[in-house]
């Protein structure tokens, strides 16, 4: 076993040791130690390929669904032409099927928001943190790039997950002619934004993991947050005022509702609003966890 | 070369570390000796920046340790050996840590050579042993090639073989020139390893100086001598300080006269001695009693088995 602590660093006899060799900490740097990271522990894999299969899988459903729902309105046209007029009228299930590409964002959401949160909370629990803030001291890097290397890691698997569910539903629409064009308008930014609302909604779950620090806490905070909380509004808190399911329209998950929809209703938020909405809560989460790490200790 | 001013931490109504100012030289060793709960830990975590300080001030070479553009080229520190994800392999923790400081991947494994991990650098840390999990941590400390290297009880749960290597590795780099910093509360093993000794107990320092003098001041040397004539020596010996004890019919142990002085007493007087060994735990009573009062969780002997125990001394 080698006594020696380190091989002789070539260098002047001013500053024997480390800083002859490279420099030190930037932000490209620490960007690289935090894909690592997410590269080299299990979980992430296991994850982000549930996340593809989720939802390009729910994708597949939903057209399936909504391709026996018109085939079933179609049978029933046929004896009532008073229906028949009605579904002419409302362009029969054309808006639903455009829906289908996006239709795996509801579940991807809830995947993608478990992965963020056990990248960074994992660290608490493993006392990893600690080498982590012992290598970035001033630790906004550190954050910053943990949430860039998993908002890209959402956005690319969001809107793969999108195009793919695009192709492989179109032969189960076509069956009823409901297939359409990529280039039908709000398809692709529809399928762009499922990417870009499961990047904003990784960054809200990583804040949220990160002032929490414990996984099964922040998972479910964010489910209540994102799936609860919209549900109790609408169900039991909206007859007491008026202002509160307009309130409800600035929630993170009708953000992200507002932001992939193809198709925008009148006087709904339209598809940047949606993003501001979805962004703002990131941001601010983002923000908040940003100013409790640098000041907490570790 | 660490500095620390006035430095204290208080979590609540609990004061951890309580104004202790220091420094730490390079070129030696220097540990930092203390019971458990006296501030060890949480003054190491302070000089990395992991805990802010409630007050005072503390740096390395001059700065913060946070203001430093490349810390770890400047302090490697060991502070938890299990402060890595448990699903990770060693040989991608390192790298990761490295990665920020754009360390090449040749110094990962010079320093899991140097560790001696090579075997188990691909399997999860969350199967290694304290010990593999302690060569991690100094793997680690020493991927920048750090001035200052702070050690946190670095030979808890190693083996003979790795504790005889923590030691060697301390000197070595002290002899290289640079700041040494070592904890412990195995007082053995800083009499062994330490150059320059900071004792602490609840959150102050009691004493700061080179080990030699610590034993000087505080210890009381102490030998076991064997003799045909013990009456004669210990009354030849008796002084101030000097006590002795019958063992057995011609075994005497001598507190408070060193070897020397003893074996010239016996020549002065033509006393026959057959056996002089000096006694080496100390640096273990100086260090009992620095801290005797200073210990936050004593452990008390049941009267009885300590009446028993006179007894039988007594015989």
């Amino acid at each position: 076993m080698a006594h020696t602590a380190t091989a002789p660093a070539p260098g002047n006899a001013e500053t024997p040791h480390g800083t002859t060799r490279g420099s030190g900490v930037n932000f490209g740097r620490v960007l690289k130690s935090e894909w690592i990271k997410v590269t080299t522990v299990p979980s992430t894999v296991i994850l982000l390929s549930c996340t593809l299969i989720v939802m390009v899988g729910l994708a597949a459903l939903a057209a399936w669904g909504i391709s026996t729902a018109q085939g079933s309105m179609a049978a029933m046209a046929e004896q009532d032409p008073q229906m028949a007029a009605q579904m002419e009228a409302q362009g029969g299930m054309d808006a639903a099927a455009l829906t289908v590409p996006s239709s795996g964002f509801i579940f991807g959401q809830l995947l993608i928001a478990s992965l963020a949160v056990v990248l960074i909370a994992s660290e608490w629990a493993t006392g990893m943190i600690r080498s982590t803030m012992v290598a970035v001291p001033k630790r906004i890097p550190a954050l910053l790039a943990k949430n860039l290397v998993i908002a890209v890691i959402a956005f690319v698997i969001g809107t793969a997950s999108a195009f793919i569910s695009y192709f492989i539903s179109q032969p189960i629409l076509a069956v009823e002619d409901l297939d359409f064009a990529i280039t039908t308008d709000g398809v692709l930014l529809s399928i762009i934004n499922t990417g870009a609302a499961l990047a904003l909604i990784a960054v809200l779950a990583m804040s949220i993991g990160t002032l929490l620090r414990n996984t099964a806490g922040s998972i479910v905070t964010i489910i209540g947050f994102l799936f609860v909380l919209p549900i109790l509004i609408v169900t039991l808190l909206s007859n007491l005022a008026d202002w509160i399911p307009d309130a409800a329209r600035f929630l993170p998950d009708a953000g992200a509702t507002q932001m992939i929809a193809p198709e925008i209703a009148d006087d709904a938020f339209n598809q940047w609003q949606g993003a501001l909405v979805l962004g703002g809560w990131a941001l601010v989460l983002l923000v908040i966890s940003l100013i409790v790490t640098k000041q907490r200790d570790v | 070369m660490i500095e620390a001013v006035e430095l204290s931490k208080r979590y609540g109504a609990k004061t951890a570390v309580d104004g202790i100012s220091f420094s730490v030289k390079p070129g030696r060793v220097t540990g930092f000796l203390g019971p458990n709960g006296a501030g060890k830990s949480t003054t190491m975590r302070m000089i990395v920046g992991l805990d802010n300080p409630s007050g005072g001030d503390v740096r390395v070479n001059g700065k913060h340790y946070a203001q430093h553009s490349a810390p770890l080229r400047e302090v490697g520190a060991l502070l938890d050996a299990k402060a890595v994800h448990t699903k990770r392999s060693a040989y991608n923790h390192l790298r990761a840590m490295a990665a920020t400081h754009g360390i090449p991947n040749s110094r990962v494994k010079e320093v899991i050579d140097m560790t001696g991990l090579g075997p188990v650098a691909k399997k999860r840390v969350g199967g290694f042993s304290l010990g593999m999990g302690q060569r991690l941590g100094i793997a680690c400390a020493l991927l920048g090639d750090p001035h200052t290297v702070i050690l946190d009880e670095p030979v808890n749960g190693l083996d003979p073989e790795g504790v005889q290597w923590v030691r060697h590795l301390a000197k070595g780099l002290a002899s290289e020139g640079r700041t040494v910093f070592l904890s412990s509360h195995l007082m053995s093993e800083m009499a062994l390893t330490a150059d320059h000794l900071i004792v602490i107990g609840r959150g102050r320092i009691i004493a700061d100086a080179p080990i030699s003098e610590i034993l000087d001041g505080h210890g009381h040397s102490r030998a076991r001598v064997r003799t045909d004539r013990p009456g004669e020596l210990v009354r030849a010996l008796a002084a101030d300080g000097v006590s002795s004890q019958h063992l057995e019919p011609e075994l005497l142990e001598i507190t408070g006269a060193d070897s020397r002085r003893i074996a010239e007493v016996a020549l002065a007087r033509q006393i026959l001695i057959y056996e002089l060994t000096p006694l080496q735990a100390s640096l273990e009573d100086a260090y009992m009693q620095l801290t005797s009062d200073e210990v936050e969780y004593h452990s008390h002997t049941l009267t009885q088995t300590s009446d028993t125990a006179g007894s039988k001394e007594g015989k």
